[in-house]
């Protein structure tokens, strides 16, 4: 059931649910004349848009536990979504069989949701060129799944030679080969093969009196297998160790309005949480967002400008085109503090009058499309990262992130800080655990009072939640200072 | 079309070709939604799945393939699949299907199915979700949006076979009904959160209760403001204190347990908690949403008390997980048919107190009553809890202002032993995780 909340994490070993695969990549996914009956049927009672939407995706996941492979598993998923639009109505139904009595079936169901009658009509839809932003030659799906789990393997051995004190390595690595066809009334008919990879480990490290402390990274996006030749396991393992050990020791985090440095990355997620999906044009149409009317409006410090973009090259969150068959886009969303754009799919678009945004994204064919971003950014400043931490003569220095979750709207937003350092004089002192930030959107990013030259990208391996829909995201900041931020922590001074 | 043949062909096909053993788990679902905005239908989704996953093993080795395509031969390529996978996979001793002395008979579920639910009129959905917007608006003119109305049904069905004798299906209902309206005083927005998830029908709070709730909920968070950083007592109402008892069953999750990466590892037999404090998962309580014959795998379902007075009693397990700790299946593997079986809670709850809500709360001078929480909650290795949370400032045992902006941050151990107060309200609300109103001695909340 959906909340009126959404939240981000990082991808945790444990977590292997789907992602998807595909056939011949030349054959059409469900024949054109067969799409074609589709729309008209949808059409049928007078609907003023239908659509349809093709997927078929193949996962596969391997897991390593205690040093061995634990398990690996392969599956397909594929189905077909009908979409009438009615007036500001949305009818809506899916089929897990293909077979075009099944399909026929779930059109009409769909078409129900306009209520006139009307004669049938015909829907032709033109192959539309799309941009390609990912490269992937060899389908993940046809990699020899002994090489995915000869990565796991060889990241065990990196996360366990790091530090004697690593008692416990799980890993993960999932990949899907999903592909999708959207035909609508418009006459657009678009295809994509979207790729997607994720490498995923998880540490615990063991100092004395039984104290534990976790690590957890990975990375992955859009790319081909050979991305384990130049981000290699070993890497991604020794991070996760180097997180968990590094945080033994750690003391009680200090609760209270402190100042804040970001280190670059993967802290993006502030940002997804703080403003990204307070600006999903359904809350804006709703009026439940707190940036709903804000438009042109100043909502954050003169150095915040936000850029959601699906176009980068590989990225997580890129798309060649939405889950509307709409081209993926660049959109400068907070340029130097006001508010210049939402982040639009098609239906909340027309209904306020405004052009998509490429935006219109969903899980699977079980789902109906909503607004989502993509790779969100925060544009890089002119502050050298040394000095942004010189500066603070005592704070806290974030340094590695879990998930973030916010209420959209009131705003309240928090980001779990998984490894965390006290300032001291503009120096990193002792790490302190279970560090938590928690703000209202606006008033956060208006206390934003430095900016890095370092933008960073996170390595890849973001999940955003809405509604019940899990998609992939990419994030990424620079270097960053906040002024008298809520941490969460358990000593009172 | 016959499923629990279907299940039992792809088991003997599965052997023919190679397993050792063979486990086939079928699910077939039809479901449907509808969200309402400003008195008129938003969407109305409708839908039919299913789908099958195929374990094997072969030689000790683990391989795991599914599909949602029924075509005898997608069967037979999955099938394929699942054998080439095991290849993939390191061989491990302990690795096998519950054996016939884990599987044996299941015990008495009670119904699970309703037929009000199934044979819901089309229209019912869209009625139900109508008037739940129409008394939430009703209930407070502050209501000046919704983030989403909505109710829903389905009907699934789960079949079962596998090699070692298993065979065995049932079939569900749910239905639901839920509300987030926003309210707003000029000055800032608030939303509430209220519904209700049940089997049956006849369960099922009214919608007009459903809107009304949601409203007050959200009517009463305006002009939320920061306190002062401090430690207070805590009290948690019944849908923020399931979060809390979710994240004592994660610490109690076996698997956490055999890699020391829990709090609870080393604590089993120990008294953690007063002996007002029991905590049990039910695979088997009577009309619950996670009730059933037998798990993910087969095993037949039962009560496991992990808390029994406030003692340590027992940890969740599934038959892989059992046999490397040397320990018995609590039959609490949890799966869909695109997954393999993992260690999961059924029916979880915390037993009732014999306080009511409001003398737990008339006995705290100074502290936070808790209605939302922000964040993953709990780290079960660690045992550190640290979350956003909304609610309502107490003075001397009333509710006074609503809190925002700020969090609250304790440990599971020493949470557990400052319960100090456990209400008379257990309550299932929107999910298979039960709670009353609870009340801990001291949290720290950071604010201002």
């Amino acid at each position: 059931m959906p909340r009126a909340s959404a939240s981000t994490r990082r991808a945790s070993a444990a977590q292997l649910a789907p992602p998807v695969a595909r056939g011949p990549s030349s054959a059409p996914l469900l024949p054109q004349p067969l799409v074609e009956r589709l729309l008209a049927v949808a059409m049928e009672r007078g609907g003023d848009f239908a659509e349809v939407y093709v997927e078929r995706t193949l996962t596969t996941a391997v897991m390593l536990e205690e040093s061995r492979i634990k398990s690996a598993q392969t599956g397909l998923i594929q189905g077909v979504g009908v979409r009438v639009i009615s007036g500001a109505k949305v009818g809506y139904a899916y089929s897990d069989d293909w077979d075009e009595p099944a399909l026929v079936r779930a059109a009409s169901t769909a078409a129900m949701i306009a209520q006139g009658g009307g004669a049938e009509r015909s829907f032709p839809v033109r192959r539309a060129a799309v941009p390609s932003h990912y490269h992937v030659a060899t389908p993940l799906m046809d990699v020899d799944v002994a090489l995915k789990t000869g990565l796991l393997s060889r990241a065990d051995k990196a996360a366990r030679a790091f530090d004697a004190r690593v008692k416990q390595v799980n890993a993960s690595y999932v990949d899907q080969t999903r592909r999708i066809a959207v035909a609508n009334t418009e006459g657009r008919y678009t295809e994509d093969t979207q790729d997607l990879c994720r490498m995923a480990v998880q540490v615990v490290a063991q100092g004395k009196n039984g104290e534990q402390r976790t690590g957890m990274f990975g990375g992955g996006g859009r790319v081909s297998f050979t991305h384990w030749d130049t981000f290699p396991p070993e890497h991604v393992a020794r991070e996760a160790a180097r997180q968990a050990v590094a945080t033994l020791g750690a003391v009680d985090c200090a609760a209270g309005p402190q100042t804040v440095v970001l280190a670059p990355g993967w802290s993006g997620i502030l940002l997804h949480e703080a403003v990204g999906h307070g600006l999903e044009a359904d809350f804006i149409r709703k009026g439940t967002s707190l940036f709903a009317g804000k438009l042109g409006q100043k909502v954050a410090s003169d150095l915040v400008t936000v850029i959601d973009d699906g176009t980068v090259s590989s990225g997580r969150g890129s798309i060649n085109i939405d889950d509307e068959g709409n081209p993926g886009e660049r959109k400068v969303l907070i340029e130097n503090g006001v508010l210049k754009n939402y982040l639009y799919d098609g239906l909340n678009a027309k209904l306020m009058n405004q052009r998509t945004t490429g935006s219109g994204r969903r899980e699977s064919f079980k789902h109906l499309p909503l607004p989502r971003m993509t790779n969100t950014f925060l544009a890089p400043g002119d502050h050298a990262p040394e000095d942004i931490l010189k500066e603070v003569k005592r704070g806290l220095y974030c340094a590695t992130f879990g998930g973030g979750q916010v209420d959209i709207t009131n705003g309240n937003f928090v980001f779990e800080v998984s490894e965390a350092y006290q300032i001291e004089d503009g120096k990193l002192g002792r790490p302190v655990k279970n560090a938590m930030l928690i703000g209202v959107g606006p008033e956060a990013l208006k206390n934003v009072t430095r900016v890095g030259t370092d933008p960073m990208p996170d390595p890849g391996m973001g999940v955003c939640m809405k509604d019940g829909q899990m998609l992939p995201v990419g994030v990424g900041l620079p270097t960053l200072r906040i002024d008298n931020v809520t941490v969460g922590g358990t000593k009172v001074a | 079309m016959d499923y629990q043949q279907l299940a039992k062909k792809i088991v003997q096909r599965a052997k023919k070709k190679g397993a050792q053993q063979a486990e086939a788990f079928l699910e077939v679902g039809r479901q449907g939604s509808v969200r309402v905005h400003e008195g008129q239908i938003e969407d109305l989704t409708q839908s039919t799945s299913k789908g099958v996953g195929v374990r094997v093993l072969v030689k000790g080795r683990l391989g795991f393939a599914y599909t949602s395509d029924f075509e005898p031969a997608a069967l037979d390529h999955i099938i394929d699949l699942a054998l080439k996978l095991a290849g993939a996979a390191a061989p491990n001793k302990l690795n096998g299907l519950p054996s016939g002395k884990d599987l044996g008979r299941f015990g008495d579920t009670g119904l699970l199915f309703d037929t009000k639910v199934s044979e819901l009129p089309g229209d019912w959905k869209i009625k139900a979700a109508l008037e739940v917007e129409k008394a939430a608006r009703a209930e407070d003119s502050r209501v000046v949006a919704f983030n989403a109305v909505g109710a829903g049904d389905f009907v699934s069905e789960v079949y079962m076979a596998s090699t070692e004798g298993m065979t065995g299906a049932y079939s569900g209902t749910y239905v639901f009904l839920y509300a987030m309206p926003v309210a707003s005083d000029g000055k800032g927005l608030q939303t509430g959160y209220w519904v209700d998830y049940k089997r049956f029908l006849d369960d099922l709070d009214s919608p007009e209760s459903i809107g009304r709730e949601a409203t007050r909920r959200a009517v009463r968070m305006l002009g939320a403001k920061r306190v002062k950083t401090q430690q207070v007592p805590v009290v948690l109402d019944p849908l923020v204190a399931s979060n809390f008892v979710s994240d004592l069953a994660a610490a109690a999750n076996g698997n956490a347990v055999y890699q020391q990466a829990s709090v609870l590892a080393p604590l089993k037999g120990k008294r953690l908690a007063g002996p007002h404090v029991t905590l049990v998962d039910d695979g088997l309580l009577p009309r619950g949403l996670a009730t059933a014959p037998f798990d993910g795998e087969g095993v037949p379902t039962r009560r496991t008390p992990i808390l029994d007075k406030g003692v340590l009693s027992g940890f969740l397990y599934d038959a892989f997980t059992a046999r490397k700790a040397k320990a018995r299946t609590t039959g609490n593997a949890s799966r869909g048919y695109n997954a393999l079986p993992s260690i999961g809670a059924t029916n979880l709850y915390l037993e009732a107190g014999t306080k009511s809500p409001e003398e737990l709360l008339r006995e705290v001078d100074s502290g936070f009553y808790v209605t939302a929480l922000l964040g993953q909650g709990t780290d079960p290795v660690t045992g550190e809890l640290s979350a956003g949370a909304n609610g309502l400032w107490i003075e001397k045992g009333e509710l006074t202002h609503p809190v925002q902006e700020v969090t609250v941050a304790g440990n599971l151990l020493q949470m557990l032993q400052d319960v100090d107060g456990i209400g008379s309200d257990l309550q299932f609300r929107g999910g298979s995780v039960g709670a009353p109103t609870v009340r801990f001695r001291q949290l720290t909340v950071s604010g201002e």
